[in-house]
């Protein structure tokens, strides 16, 4: 089943065009990557999907709905979960409040209560800290609240914007040994953007090259990273 | 050098077009031979110096000065120590210096001094002001204003306090504030061709880079900051000439609101901004004059009721900003080909 | 000791008008980034509803004849819906618009406003029997302090510690703190943007009802400008304290309030006419110090 269809939508700034044309579908229980050099669109595409920048042009649909245009609260009650690049932790407010925040839109109030305590098991970090403000925590710890915290939502479809921006690669492993476990163990489909492609072709997936604001390729991770097109489309090689 | 007159080859237009507006405006006010018209006329030219005066540096800066209408009492209240007769000092300012009471400057030399004293002010305190940025300047300003105005308020022996100073000469008429007001925009756009308005609007847009690049913005925000109190003095100086009286609440929070809102309604990052805020917002203000006095329509007389004027005038300013939030120019500038004027782009 | 007492009240009490107005203040900021200054004329038009609309010289007292178990929250509705009606009619418009633009409207808004009560009421300011008998003095440790300075920072204190309580432990007090920190995280995270501006809206002008009320029972008039000088000074204390900080709007509140009344005290007789400009003199002195504020929020630093 296709959980969101992004059909040819362009996204300007101004005069600055950021993403032209773009499509792509994500099918239920899937994990996809997006990567591209910088300013490529990938932060936009994520944005505009969450409804905080409009699409100019083109139409998305979340499980069956079209969300284009849609405000940001709403798109998140329909089951999409964003995590922004610079993790956004709400650094005045207490660790577990952080967590409750992305409980608040939900109607199965009996499993809000069973969900905090697993993502407490998940990071137990956050249990031991859960009345300091969030504002304390390392990079890293905020990177596993927003993890957390968008788990709270109780979401179909998590996107994440570079993860590993600003963390150690201990960390980083670390942070996507968590991911992974929790999609395989709540049917999670995943939406990663990062500028290196190293990680999709460990972690398999689909693969989707951004350059320009434009997708230039498509596919599988691990089977692109073989060949050397991966790196020509990257950099833009052999095109003139 | 070259770079220099090319700009100046492509934007003297706007300069040329709003001298032009401002010209046709007092010939057609004389044409029309109204007194009071033409006093309101007058009243807009010094507003026209203010916002301008305004402009200069808020919008080159980016940064909302609450604190301007501060330069205009300074002005005002100069030219009220320098024009006015000694005698009648002696008596009403006993506190000022001999030398001062016993001096009457020709008012032109007196409005001159005037703006370099708020210009001198000016510098003393940007030099401390100019280091914020954002709303703490716009408050640091404001605080500003309210000490300027607290000091005139109870320094009576020099400012005459709360009350108003009477015996400044009339003066301004529809010429003299013309002459002003083109003045005024001259000066404004010299300053926003110049390297240092230029560094300073790079500053405005993209902060980072133009530090980056060497921008210093606490220098270049001084120097815009020094020019427009010297613009606002003299136009507070005309101003106390036009009105022969001066008393500090003319110069506090009414006229510092209403100046900025003509500003922002224009455009604040223009100069056609400033000018066209203060014409389009005159005009309004006059036209609902008119109606609260009644038209005369075949026998009956239509008159809106007292007080409407404000409540609509209020009313207008937030519809104009709903449609055009950045301004009727929508911060750009008038030019030859109207490129800046009619087009709706974004 | 006893004068000691007298001044500390006198400070207490100037100090809670400026937190209630500064809390009103800083609620809106925290959730839109606008600086409402139409809040002063919110609190004109809450006085003013206790009145019958003419312009005669004496007040003509119409809601404020109310038993005061129907006129608080009465005139507390007012407040709240003028507030709300304007973030609805006006502010709603301009979500988009820059900081300058937005001032500017809201400064139209409250001109618009301010020339509506003149319209009804004239210019001339009125003397209003509100409560007059708290106007009397009581004995606190030797000192005599009035009964009205009391109540006032009694009702100061009540109304933070409910806020306090509303912010800290309801899922509404939740959501508008965060939102306040980072309004388009808090919406993807869920929160619905109308709803907590409305909010915020409606607990600002509670706030400006509340001045409103111990004003014109603190003066016995009524005045288009008396909001006025408590919104300027209730701004800039928003600023001080830290945009976007509510505990820092209100501790600058009441250290703009200490401020004052310590100036009037200490300062030469001959220079106490100057006692404001030495006040706003140390808000610059403060801003140049602390330009993001005193208590400003860590996340909020890059964003002013």
């Amino acid at each position: 089943m296709t959980l969101l269809s992004v059909d040819n939508i362009t996204v300007r700034y101004g005069r600055l065009t950021a993403l032209r044309g773009v499509s792509l579908k994500i099918e239920d229980g899937e994990t996809i990557f997006v990567t591209g050099p910088n300013g490529a669109g990938k932060s936009t595409l994520l944005k505009a999907i969450a409804g905080v920048v409009p699409a100019a042009e083109g139409a998305i649909m979340l499980r069956g709905q079209v969300i284009t245009g849609a405000t940001p609260e709403s798109t998140a009650r329909l089951g999409f979960s964003m995590v922004p690049e610079g993790r956004h932790v709400f650094g005045a407010l207490t660790i577990e409040e952080n967590l409750m925040l992305g409980a608040g839109m939900r109607k199965d109030r009996a499993r809000v209560g069973d969900d905090l305590s697993q993502v407490y098991d998940v990071f137990p970090m956050l249990k031991e800290r859960k009345d300091k403000p969030a504002g304390v925590l390392s990079g890293g710890q905020q990177q596993m609240l927003v993890i957390g915290r968008a788990l709270m939502t109780a979401p179909r479809l998590i996107a994440i914007d570079e993860p590993s921006l600003g963390l150690a690669p201990k960390v980083i492993d670390q942070v996507y040994e968590t991911l992974l476990k929790l999609r395989d163990s709540r049917g999670l489909t995943l939406l990663i953007v990062e500028q290196s492609s190293t990680r999709a072709m460990m972690t398999g997936g689909r693969m989707i090259l951004l350059r320009s604001g434009q997708v230039v390729l498509e596919g599988d991770a691990r089977t692109l990273a073989r060949g050397d097109t991966l790196k020509k489309a990257y950099f833009g090689y052999g095109e003139h | 050098m070259a770079q220099r007159s090319s700009l100046l080859a492509r934007t003297i237009s706007t300069l040329i077009i709003l001298i032009l507006i401002l010209v046709a405006i007092a010939v057609v006010t004389k044409l029309a031979g109204s007194r009071p018209f033409e006093r309101t006329v007058v009243e807009m030219f010094i507003r026209v110096m203010l916002v301008v005066g305004i402009y200069i540096f808020v919008g080159n800066s980016g940064v909302i000065s609450f604190g301007h209408m501060g330069f205009m009492c300074i002005g005002a209240y100069a030219a009220a120590w320098f024009t006015i007769p000694a005698v009648m000092k002696q008596v009403s300012l006993p506190g000022l210096p001999n030398f001062l009471i016993n001096t009457q400057l020709p008012i032109f030399l007196s409005a001159f001094l005037a703006g370099l004293l708020a210009a001198l002010f000016a510098l003393i305190v940007g030099r401390i002001l100019m280091r914020l940025s954002g709303i703490a300047a716009s408050i640091a300003t404001f605080a500003m204003l309210a000490v300027i105005n607290v000091v005139y308020s109870n320094w009576d022996s020099v400012t005459g306090g709360t009350g108003s100073i009477v015996g400044i000469p009339f003066y301004t008429g529809i010429w003299t504030a013309l002459g002003g007001a083109i003045l005024v925009v001259i000066i404004a756009y010299l300053y926003q061709i110049s390297r240092s308005g230029l560094a300073l609007r790079a500053g405005r847009d993209e902060a980072t880079a133009a530090a980056a690049s060497g921008v210093n913005i606490v220098r270049e925000r001084l120097i815009a900051f020094v020019i427009s109190a010297f613009v606002i003095g003299v136009a507070g100086a005309l101003y106390g000439h036009f009105l022969g009286v001066v008393n500090p609440d003319a110069f506090y929070l009414s006229v510092t609101f209403i100046t900025l809102s003509m500003l922002v309604v224009g455009g604040m990052n223009s100069l056609s901004g400033a000018v066209m805020g203060v014409i389009v917002i005159s005009a309004i203000i006059q036209l609902l004059r008119w109606l609260e006095k009644g038209v005369d329509l075949g026998g009956t007389t239509l008159a809106i009721p007292n007080g409407l004027q404000e409540i609509t005038i209020g009313l207008v300013m937030i519809i104009i900003l709903m449609f055009r939030p950045s301004g009727l120019t929508r911060n750009r500038e008038i030019t030859w080909r109207l490129k800046g004027a009619g087009k709706p782009s974004e | 000791m006893t004068a000691l007492l007298q001044i500390l009240f006198d400070a207490l009490s100037l100090g809670s008008l400026y937190a209630l107005g500064a809390l009103g203040i800083a609620l809106i900021f925290g959730v839109m980034r606008l600086v409402n200054f139409a809040h002063g004329d919110y609190i004109a038009f809450c006085v003013f509803a206790l009145l019958w609309p003419s312009i005669d010289a004496a007040a003509i007292v119409f809601a404020g004849n109310l038993p005061t178990i129907i006129l608080i929250p009465l005139i507390l509705a007012i407040g709240a819906g003028l507030s709300v009606l304007s973030e609805i009619l006006v502010f709603r418009r301009f979500r988009n618009a820059n900081p300058a633009t937005m001032m500017i409207a809201s400064f139209a808004l409250g001109y618009v406003l301010k020339n509506f009560l003149l319209m009804l009421f004239s210019s001339r300011p009125k003397s209003i029997d509100l409560w007059s008998n708290l106007s009397q003095q009581v004995e606190i440790a030797g000192a005599r302090i009035p009964l009205l300075q009391v109540i006032t920072i009694t009702i100061t204190i009540v109304i933070l510690i409910a806020l306090t309580a509303f912010l800290k432990r309801t899922r509404f007090g939740l959501e508008m703190r965060a939102a306040a920190e980072n309004f388009t995280m808090a919406r993807m995270l869920g929160v619905k943007a109308n709803r907590v501006i409305m909010l915020a809206f409606a607990i600002s002008g509670m706030l400006a009802a509340a001045i409103g009320l111990i004003l014109a029972t603190q003066t016995g008039t009524v005045d288009i400008q008396m909001g006025m000088s408590v919104m300027l000074v209730a701004f800039i204390a928003t600023v001080i304290g830290g945009l976007g900080s509510l505990p820092g709007a209100v501790i600058a509140g009441f250290l703009i309030g200490g401020a004052s009344v310590l100036m009037q005290v200490i300062l030469p007789l001959e220079a106490r006419p100057f006692r404001d400009a030495f006040v706003y003199g140390a808000v610059i002195a403060c801003l140049i110090w602390r330009p993001q504020g005193l208590f400003a929020p860590k996340s909020a630093k890059q964003r002013v």
